[in-house]
């Protein structure tokens, strides 16, 4: 029996001890196939999914080297039935295959007739059907690819598609690497995506995914659709454009709330294109409106619902999904999978940490005892009330105000949820706020002044920090905020808090009260953070005014 | 007489012989019959000649069947013509067996047999009492080979629309008796007709050879490791599903057996499907690791915490052996046709379950180092067992022994393991516990909350670790999480903060991260702060000084006081009494109900359930006269009834006589005796019912089969079967 470092569990998650001196190794095998779940210190905990397994497929591992991977690190003998699965699952994938034909359009063809026999009886699937060409060959109305990807899936029969893409319109696109150079692991991950035709491209918060965008365009070399999250993040990939390809100004155009602009390569938010206006998308059309060669889907695991819909009708376009995770909350993992197409390249975040360009912060809860009055206040509120109460108790104030200036000298955010809170604390730490009812210019002014180094603390509501890049910022307290989803907080405080170039490590406080719910919301947000990687720590508030952090 | 010639024979036989019989057919010795003459019975009866034809393989059973339509007596040379010369070779063994026998003249075989080998043995009609000139048959006109074509392979049987006006075919057949009339609508096909057209063959295809296996190969290093995981699995199933029971004990149904909802509870709970769960089940209740209750809940026993003490070897035989012997089949659990079959229940046993069992395991035994296909192997296994009584094998059967050898771990990828060599040949099982991963003694425990065994734990770390923690994930290793609720299950078992502490922090390879440490003693701070008991009554006022005052009251010793609060008292006789008490010894309390208001004097009380009043019994009506007349006519058809059965009674009595008394033996040689010689005679017959009261019938035997004698009987006029033990004497009218 070998003594690797992985053990196999009967629920189909991998356990892999990272202390071993083979973890190395093995998580770069098993990387392909098995879905990162938690990464705390010593074990991580990888999972094994149908869709981890046909992603593998898709990349061109079969199922003997799955086997042989997990035969040949596992610690202890693994359950026949688990690996007989594993092979079942895998073969499942590729039995039919969605390709391009000069008379049909588009053809469904199987090399196992009794998948198809059964395929075609699926009351989903006939209606998207057209002649039977032969016992192997099944036509299909080509504006179905789509939809039949996603029903195929559904049944577990996922189709590969070799049916092809339109080219769009050409427009030249290169990067231009004058003071910067692109990562190795950037330029791969651009190149899978290319071979592949569509997929989707899993990297780590941090590790530039908007890099990876645009050498994909350079690839592409054709005009661009690029849906974001929020009008920020859409400046944002306006200026790294300008900044890292050979795109000027008047090439670039912003599809928001604010303008409307259709140009070569356009920036649409997530938000505008979902908007309904008398019950009808009216800005859906803006896939049609122009021949994009290129549709760039950036945090796809955030894709909200219509525009899932709306992309099974252009599935002759090529699709890149950006993503640090391939789990989503509504668990539209599959829609991902069967219409932006597989998981292309994939990185550990180890591994990029590894060649320095990440690292994780330090994660400290600081806990602040209520006084007997703010306790009693608590105990009494109503039970809608009572987050707020203790989130904005007056003893945080000190403790924030106690912190600043602690790191004195360092680029810090304050992070919270009530106004009234963050005013007030603005107010006493003299710093600037940034919230909802901030201007997007005044917004930008700020985030410049601190990028810059002009303001070394600034004061921000949820609103504000939302897919914000601030890699200055070393050091953020959080005084107030429900967690909420688990992927997306990790993310975001991986997003604002960079270690400096000296190496100095970067934090991230929150400060909760004890014994209240606050501390509940911080125990989920310690195990999330845990989970990712992020160190956790515990200190009492009086640590703090004694300078113990 | 048959019986008898078959006794002269075995009286002739050596020791020898007679021991090769024994081990052949042990029923015949279980228990020993007095003298050779019992001996001859029983191994004439029919179920002990069915259990010796079970023992037959499909080569042996054709070879049988040959000297089943032999006519008697026949030889060796008669045998090996109509099968195939390798019958020689069969020959010795059947005689061994006491299946075929020599008799003054050559070989017979028992008459019994060929009841037990059923009506038409290998498709073949009776014998022909006619003298046949077979050669006529090549000459046969084209319209009468057409009837012969579709009769010569069985079955032996034609049917024609009228035997008055057969067509020209037929009416040449019969006229030369190549087919006899059975009624008006069927005609039969001779055994010697048959015979000949079959080329002087009983059989179209002789099954000689036993089919070949095939299956994948498999290296002996992959079927230990695949054998071992099996193993290890099977037993953290086991202790799974009894661990849950025993903290949510499941119920068995009425009917006996575990619901389906249960069922699914611990499919769930360890991951796997309804069939491999039950069959879990299954084998921990037949190893008695668990029982079901007198109040129909499942529970483990107290076997189980022997068990767990166990080495594992010990542990997995006591689950597998079991399984060899049972007669159950869970597999049938969860099947369509057997919908109401429920694991632990009471319809789970089948006759041929257990040598089935044994003879898949033997085929693989046979067959090491490769997982074999599942039709050849049925094939196979069919050959092994061809008899038709129990409807031959059932390939379900051998579907599920092999499933369920896999998850046991006697197969290994479906190759049998040297566990399971090791098993079937009786040897130690020692080495799986040398092959199984070691024990570890520690966990590894990690700021998100979980600990991780690396490995099975020693048994008290795991069952420390799972009053602390939740497990999460099972398998080699084991992920444990723990939270608020489980630390606090840990505090309700007794154990302090800091003791979980101390216990975590010496089972833990790597040091305790802060949080949960942070977590257990904010746990542990919160933890009993609030109490909550049982009491009958408090009794409280708003001045504390009165409280004192009846607290340090002698005289009231008998309520049981206890200060709860200051101003508090709690009592543990009802508040009545407590105010009684309180009143003769000169206080003046008041009563309170539930919500706080003061209950002013005794209430003027109701009963709180609904009225019933007596039912009243009068006279009785008149009934009509509709009523009147059906009673009448059901009384005198009763009357009637009961009047002819005593006439026939008497007719027997008188008849009758007193009855010899015989022994079952005797009944048996006379009434077949009477079957033989006089088939028409009717016969009396002392008939012993449940309670060994005796009755004398008047019968028409038909015949006797399996011991028992079908007979008509005059007292009902039905078709009665009497078992023969039960006859106490037979005599002719």
């Amino acid at each position: 029996m070998s003594e690797g470092p992985l053990i196999v569990q009967s629920d189909k998650t991998l356990l892999l001890d990272i202390d071993h001196p083979l973890s190395t190794e093995c998580r770069r095998a098993i990387a392909p196939f098995a879905e990162l779940e938690r990464s705390p210190e010593h074990i991580h905990t990888y999972r094994l999914t149908n869709l981890g397994l046909w992603n593998a497929r898709a990349a061109g591992h079969d199922a003997e080297l799955v086997i042989d991977t997990l035969i040949k690190y596992s610690r202890y003998a693994v359950p026949h039935s688990l690996l007989v699965d594993v092979a079942e699952t895998m073969s499942r994938y590729g039995r039919l295959r969605l390709e391009a034909d000069p008379i049909h359009g588009l053809i469904l063809v199987t090399t196992d007739v009794g998948v198809l026999e059964e395929v075609i009886r699926a009351k989903k699937i006939a209606p998207l059907l057209g002649v039977r060409i032969d016992p192997e060959t099944i036509a299909v109305h080509p504006s179905q690819r789509g939809s039949i990807k996603q029903s195929l899936l559904r049944l577990g029969w996922p189709a590969e598609d070799f049916a092809g893409y339109v080219d769009g319109q050409a427009h030249e696109i290169s990067l231009k690497q004058n003071d910067w150079k692109i990562r190795p692991y950037q330029e791969l991950a651009a190149e899978g995506f290319w071979h592949g035709g569509s997929g989707v491209v899993v990297l780590p918060c941090g590790a530039g995914k908007t890099i990876v965008g645009a050498a994909a365009m350079a690839h592409v070399k054709a005009t661009t659709l690029i849906l974001v999250t929020n009008t920020i993040a859409a400046r944002q990939w306006r200026e790294e454009l300008l900044h890292r390809t050979t795109l000027n100004e008047d090439e670039i155009g912003e599809y928001s709330g604010a303008k409307k602009e259709i140009r070569p390569v356009t920036i649409a938010t997530y938000q505008v294109m979902t908007k309904k206006k008398n019950g009808v998308y009216s800005h859906l059309d803006l896939f049609d409106t122009h021949d994009w060669g290129l549709i760039i889907y950036d945090e796809v695991h955030l894709l909200p619902a219509p525009i899932f819909r709306f992309t099974a009708d252009i599935q002759s376009r090529r699709r890149l999904g950006l993503t640090a995770t391939l789990v989503r909350e509504d668990g539209m993992e599959g829609e991902v999978f069967s219409l932006i197409g597989p998981k292309r390249f994939d990185v550990p975040w180890k591994e990029i940490e590894a060649q320095g360009y990440i690292a994780p912060a330090e994660c400290i809860e600081v806990r602040v005892n209520l006084t007997h009055d703010e306790r009693l206040e608590y105990a009494t509120a109503e039970p809608e009330e009572r987050y707020r109460k203790c989130a904005t108790t007056r003893t945080k104030r000190d403790v924030v105000e106690e912190l600043v200036g602690l790191h004195a000298g360092e680029q810090i955010l304050v992070i919270g949820q009530y106004i009234d809170q963050l005013d007030d604390l603005s107010e006493t730490l003299g710093v600037p706020i940034i919230k909802g009812e901030t201007p997007i210019k005044e917004r930008e002014k700020l985030f410049a002044a601190f990028r810059a180094g002009e303001i070394t603390c600034l004061v921000v509501s949820k609103v504000a920090n939302f897919s914000i890049d601030l890699p200055e910022a070393t050091i953020a307290i959080q005084v107030s905020g429900a967690f909420g989803s688990r992927q997306e907080e990790a993310q975001r405080l991986g997003r604002i808090v960079r270690p400096k170039v000296d190496g100095r490590g970067a934090k991230f406080y929150s400060v909760v009260s004890r014994d209240t719910i606050d501390q509940d919301f911080a125990q989920n947000r310690q195990r999330f953070l845990a989970e990712q990687g992020y160190s956790y720590r515990i200190i009492d508030a009086d640590d703090v005014f004694q300078g113990k952090i | 007489m048959e019986t008898r010639s078959f006794a002269d024979y075995l009286r002739t036989l050596d020791d020898a012989a007679l021991i090769s019989l024994f081990t052949h057919r042990p029923d015949l010795v279980t228990p020993v019959p007095p003298d050779i003459a019992s001996l001859a019975v029983r191994a004439t009866s029919a179920p002990s000649l069915a259990r010796a034809i079970d023992s037959l393989n499909a080569w042996q059973y054709q070879v049988l069947e040959a000297c089943a339509v032999a006519a008697e007596p026949f030889n060796e040379k008669q045998i090996a013509a109509l099968t195939d010369k390798a019958a020689l070779f069969v020959l010795p063994g059947l005689i061994e067996r006491g299946l075929v026998y020599s008799g003054r003249d050559g070989l017979y075989i028992p008459t019994t047999l060929r009841e037990v080998l059923g009506n038409e043995i290998a498709g073949l009609g009776p014998q022909s009492l006619a003298k046949l000139s077979l050669k006529k048959l090549d000459d046969a006109p084209a319209q009468a080979k057409k009837a012969l074509d579709a009769m010569v392979w069985g079955p032996p049987r034609g049917t024609v629309a009228d035997i008055k006006k057969p067509g020209a075919g037929v009416a040449w057949l019969l006229e030369n008796d190549f087919v006899i009339v059975a009624n008006s609508h069927t005609v039969l096909m001779p055994r010697e007709v048959a015979i000949y057209l079959r080329g002087g063959k009983v059989h179209k295809d002789l099954v000689i050879q036993q089919p070949k296996i095939s299956g994948d190969k498999r290296d002996a290093q992959s079927i230990q490791l695949a054998a071992i995981a099996n193993v290890s699995t099977f037993l953290r199933w086991t202790e799974e599903i009894l661990n849950f029971w025993a903290q949510e004990p499941a119920d068995a149904l009425r009917s006996g057996g575990l619901g389906v909802r249960d069922l699914k509870i611990i499919s769930a709970h360890l991951g796997v499907d309804a069939n491999c769960a039950a069959f879990v089940a299954e084998l921990a209740y037949l190893a008695g690791l668990l029982s079901i209750d007198a109040d129909d809940r499942i529970l483990p026993s107290s076997q189980f915490d022997i068990w767990l003490t166990q080495q594992p070897s010990v542990r997995w035989e006591s689950l597998v052996s079991q399984w060899l012997i049972t007669s159950r089949v869970s597999g049938l659990v969860g099947k369509e046709e057997s919908k109401n079959v429920a694991p632990l229940g009471p319809e789970l046993d089948r006759v041929a379950a257990s040598s089935i069992r044994k003879l898949t395991l033997r085929l693989l035994q046979e067959n090491p180092e490769i997982a074999p296909d599942f039709q050849p192997l049925s094939a196979l296994a069919n050959w092994h067992m061809p008899a038709k009584r129990s409807g031959g094998i059932q390939n379900d059967y051998v579907q599920w022994t092999l499933r369920e050898a896999e998850w046991l771990g006697i197969t290994g990828q479906g190759a049998i393991s040297k566990y399971g060599v090791g098993l079937l040949q009786g040897a130690e099982l020692d080495e799986i516990n040398d092959d199984l991963p070691k024990p570890v003694d520690h966990i590894l425990i990690q700021s998100d909350h979980t600990a991780i065994a690396p490995g099975p734990l020693e048994h008290e770390v795991a069952q420390e670790l799972a009053i602390l923690a939740d497990v999460e994930s099972r398998g080699g290793a084991t992920v444990y999480r723990f939270s608020e609720a489980t630390i606090r299950r840990g505090l309700d078992h007794g154990r302090t903060g800091d003791e979980i502490k101390a216990f975590l922090k010496k089972t833990s390879k790597t040091p305790m991260p802060q949080p949960l440490e942070y977590l257990i003693v904010d746990v542990a701070k919160k933890h009993g702060k609030l109490r909550v008991g049982n009491t009958s009554s408090f009794i409280r006022c708003e001045d504390s000084a009165l409280i004192a005052q009846i607290i340090s009251d002698k005289r009231l010793d008998i309520l049981q006081l206890r200060q709860i609060a200051p101003e508090v008292l709690i009592c543990q006789h009802d508040a009545t009494d407590a105010m009684n008490i309180l009143r003769s010894f000169g206080y003046l309390p008041a009563g309170e109900d539930s919500q706080g208001s003061l209950l002013s004097g005794p209430r003027i009380q109701r009963a709180k359930s609904k009225a019933r009043p007596p039912r009243i019994i009068g006279d009785f009506d008149r009934p009509d006269d509709l009523q009147l007349t059906a009673a009448l006519r059901a009384l005198r058809t009763g009357e009637k009834s009961s009047h002819r059965q005593s006439t026939l009674r008497n007719i027997a009595a008188s008849a009758l006589g007193s009855l010899p008394r015989t022994t079952a033996n005797e009944t048996l040689d006379i009434l077949a005796d009477y079957l033989q010689n006089q088939p028409a005679t009717s016969l009396s017959i002392g008939y012993a019912d449940n309670n060994g009261l005796v009755s004398h019938r008047i019968i028409d035997p038909l015949k006797l089969s399996a011991g028992s004698l079908i007979a008509r009987d005059h007292a009902t006029g039905e078709v009665q079967t009497f078992r023969i033990a039960r006859i106490t004497g037979v005599a002719a009218i």
